[in-house]
């Protein structure tokens, strides 16, 4: 029966993490994927950081391998990051090669420290989601493999954060990433008249953050057309309005400069800068085309340590949109309620 | 003992898989695998249609169903030689050099041609999908309707929330493999953005025991629904030498005292507590928490000269440290060495960050933030802070949980149905939030003041002030 709550801490620490609990001074990154931890007690702990099939998503047959492979190399213990690596702690010095090798042997690459490619985040998309416009784990995975020399490198000018969304949900985290793609859809959500009995429809109607549902005589709704985002909103609250979408409406949007840490500019959500580009499974061209002309601006033009929304802050996004060729849209602009003047520019500071 | 397994008779996919006693003792399942065997189906994999096939092989009494590895029996086979494969599209994402989510869904049950329909016609095959509970089990199951009965009924799945810092024992984590080979698909989902790992692909039947098992293996199911969702914390004191609180414990201390919340849905909507040892705030918890526990620090950054020295002398680039330093405060001196000026430093962790030598400053605390959000009604929305600084006092956190509660509780009486934290803010605003709360004005509290020059006096403020002005006047006259 479950009230039991999470596992006691100490139950899965490392002994390397427990005898330097809160004792760590400093890190260092010895080579790519490898990371260094001194102790104030002179221990020093390595770090390996392998990459992982997108989302996470891994079979019993190969998490059994990677535990053989903790057994082995680090006393029975690994984790996961925040970020979907597979982390090695504790790993003795001289045999961190070796399990470098092991790993190849697998096929998981080592990398994403430092400054980097960080391994990709993303959502379920069609592997499991009813609601996906796209499957962002098939764009990862065919983004992982373009930018694999990033990933095993530290060639960038700081840490860069690829992620992927299928929907306007957002369960991707894309607006936190510097580059993300985000499915989007483009019809209006179907109105299943006879399953509308299951609904909640003052719920329906309220979720709505446009307000394009409207009551339209008793039981039933109606949707406002010319105002309706496409959001999944309503298909999330109701089984009737579901599913959203369609093969040639639903697409891919791309956003950049999205960061969570407080140095630099601060924390920042993304911006959306390409509104569509269609769904070609199964390796995307289109959106790894985009992707590649960004990072490759990205990394000739900044300076060291400027994240991607930094850079743009720096630069601006006339020069942005100069340096990565990508095509301009009004619909990058917000244009709603409180929000319609925000994206516009208020005085004439432009870059030519 | 045997293991019975029915097979497609074409690919070999195995659809079901029973051992010889469950079949005499347990007359349910002896009655569906009577079924599945007379009756035509068509294969999750490769969509041949006809008979299964049932394969007897001698299994160890001892060895529990599954629990090796997934053998399915020429499938993988089958997909790589097969002239015409029946998954062209997840082939091709198989191959290459980083790891496949495609490669490994083969390895398990998951019904193949649920993923390659979903890429051959571009649309997802799945269907509505929700929250359910079990008798026992309020929180952590969910299910997921098929759209296409024909390939899969749909599938459930668990929530299971993560030990602290992510770190998995392996006996722990090949426990819970051998939970989801007996039970589900054999696949796990190691880290959901959430911060939940979960399992996938569990009959309706198996649920309970699954759940059963899991709890018995010392995890617990939550974390689904309009409740408390599992709280993600960085990696903190374990293996990083930057945090200004104990976030380990932290995130501990506040499952002792709020588990209740986690597998009893009750609120408006979902709502998430990150915590963060540091402003570098490694779990973006400013972009997705309800709730962000920021540990922050209020006296200067501590220098240490010498190591200072020694780490420009051995090729530091501190000049690119100084130039990037957002407030503009550092100032470097073969002599003097580093300065920091006291007025324009924002804490913001980069020269800490960059040169070994330079330590978080005395003085510590957390911060709380509010109303970070990705999706919710109005989109993403950076969380905004609430309480610029207090006290994080180990073991029991009262007086931060305390707030946690008070913010949970003004959340709960006040918002919408299905509203976020981030949503209701806007409604309310946050000055009506601070008065909802009981915070005082400080500087910490702002972004910068108004523009905006039309706002609100209440009539007893204006009539408070005159009275208060009056008495001021009357003493002064007095004297």
């Amino acid at each position: 029966m479950p009230g039991i709550g999470i596992p006691p801490l100490e139950a899965n620490l490392p002994p390397i993490v427990k005898r330097n609990y809160g004792k760590w001074i400093s890190h260092q990154h010895p080579r790519p994927g490898v990371i260094k931890h001194d102790s104030e007690s002179g221990e020093a702990c390595f770090t390996v950081r392998a990459g992982m099939p997108p989302n996470a998503r891994i079979s019993t047959q190969t998490l059994r391998t990677i535990c053989d492979l903790a057994d082995e190399f680090c006393e029975g213990y690994f984790r996961v990051t925040q970020r979907n690596s597979c982390e090695f702690v504790g790993v003795p010095e001289n045999r961190v090669e070796q399990l470098i090798a092991r790993l190849a042997e697998m096929g998981f690459p080592v990398g994403g420290t430092n400054r980097s490619l960080h391994n990709t985040v993303c959502c379920t998309g069609y592997l499991h989601c009813h609601l996906a416009a796209t499957d962002p784990a098939a764009i990862m995975k065919a983004v992982s493999e373009m930018l694999l020399h990033e990933f095993q490198n530290d060639c960038l000018p700081a840490k860069l954060k690829i992620s992927g969304s299928g929907c306007l949900n957002n369960c991707g985290e894309s607006s936190t990433a510097d580059i993300a793609v985000i499915g989007v859809h483009r019809d209006l959500p179907p109105i299943h008249a006879e399953k509308l009995k299951g609904c909640e429809l003052p719920l329906v109607i309220s979720v709505c953050p446009v307000g394009a549902i409207r009551p339209k005589g008793p039981g039933m709704i109606e949707i406002d057309p010319k105002r309706c985002v496409h959001c999944p909103a309503c298909s999330v609250a109701c089984a009737a309005m579901a599913p959203i979408g369609s093969p040639d409406g639903d697409g891919v949007a791309i956003v950049v400069g999205g960061k969570a840490g407080n140095t630099g500019d601060g924390p920042a959500m993304a911006k959306l800068v390409v509104p569509y580009l269609p769904n070609n499974p199964p390796f995307w061209p289109e959106v790894t085309a985009v992707i590649r002309k960004i990072v490759d601006a990205w990394s000739a033009n900044a300076r060291k340590d400027e994240r991607v929304g930094e850079w743009i802050n720096r630069i601006g996004w006339e020069k942005f949109y100069e340096r990565t060729a990508l095509p301009l849209s009004f619909k990058v602009m917000d244009n709603y309620d409180a929000r319609a003047l925000e994206c516009a520019k208020p005085n004439v500071r432009f870059t030519w | 003992m045997e293991a019975i397994k029915l097979c497609c008779a074409k690919c070999g996919f195995v659809v079901e898989e029973y051992t010889s006693v469950e079949l005499t003792d347990n007359p349910r399942k002896a009655k569906r695998c009577q079924y599945l065997l007379q009756k035509s189906s068509i294969c999750p994999s490769c969509l041949a249609s006809g008979r299964l096939k049932e394969v007897r092989t001698q299994v160890d009494d001892n060895a529990i169903v599954g629990a090796k590895p997934q053998p399915a029996p020429g499938v993988a086979a089958a997909h790589e030689e097969h002239p015409q494969s029946p998954t062209p599209m997840m082939d091709a994402i198989s191959r290459g050099s980083w790891p496949s989510h495609a490669a490994e869904l083969k390895k398990t049950h998951y019904p193949l041609q649920m993923y390659e329909q979903a890429l051959q016609k571009r649309a997802t095959q799945w269907g509505y999908g929700g929250y359910v509970s079990l008798p026992g089990v309020a929180a952590g199951v969910l299910v997921r309707a098929s759209a296409r009965p024909d390939i899969t009924k749909g599938s459930n799945f668990l929530r299971i929330m993560d030990p602290c810092g992510n770190f998995f024992k392996t006996d722990a984590m090949r426990g819970l493999c051998d939970i989801a080979d007996k039970y589900a698909y054999g696949l796990l989902h190691l880290l959901s953005t959430g911060g939940d790992l979960e399992m996938l692909g569990i009959p309706t039947e198996n649920l309970k025991p699954a759940v059963d098992e899991i709890t018995a293996l010392g995890f617990d199911v939550g974390s689904t629904g309009d409740d408390y969702r599992t709280s993600e914390e960085c990696i903190g004191p374990a293996k990083c030498d930057l945090p200004l609180y104990d976030t380990l414990g932290f995130r501990e201390a506040w499952y002792k005292r709020f588990l209740e919340d986690v597998q009893y849905p009750r609120f408006p909507h979902k709502f998430k507590c990150k915590f963060a040892g540091c402003p570098n705030d490694c779990v973006r918890g400013g972009q997705k928490a309800d709730v962000f526990v920021c540990g922050v620090f209020r006296d200067l950054p501590i220098v240490d000269q010498p190591k200072v020295a020694a780490w420009v002398k051995g090729g530091g680039d501190i000049s690119t440290v100084c130039t990037r330093c957002p407030g503009g405060c550092l100032t470097w001196d073969a002599k003097r060495g580093l300065g920091i000026d006291g007025d324009s430093c924002i804490r913001c962790m980069y020269c800490i960050n960059k040169i070994p030598g330079v330590r978080p400053g005395g003085d510590r605390g957390v911060a709380i933030l509010v109303g970070g959000k990705l999706r919710g009604k109005y989109g993403p929305m950076l969380a905004k802070v609430l309480v610029p600084f207090m006290k994080a006092v180990p073991p029991d956190y009262k007086e931060v949980f305390d707030l946690i509660e008070r913010i949970t509780a003004v959340y709960d009486e006040h918002a919408r149905k299905k509203e976020r934290m981030g949503d209701f803010l806007l409604r309310i605003g946050m000055v009506e939030f601070f008065r909802l709360v009981g915070v005082e004005p400080s500087a910490q509290l702002f972004d910068r003041p108004r523009t905006n020059l039309y706002y609100h006096w209440e009539p007893e403020e204006v009539n408070a002030e005159i009275a208060q002005r009056n008495i001021a006047g009357q003493s002064v006259s007095k004297e």
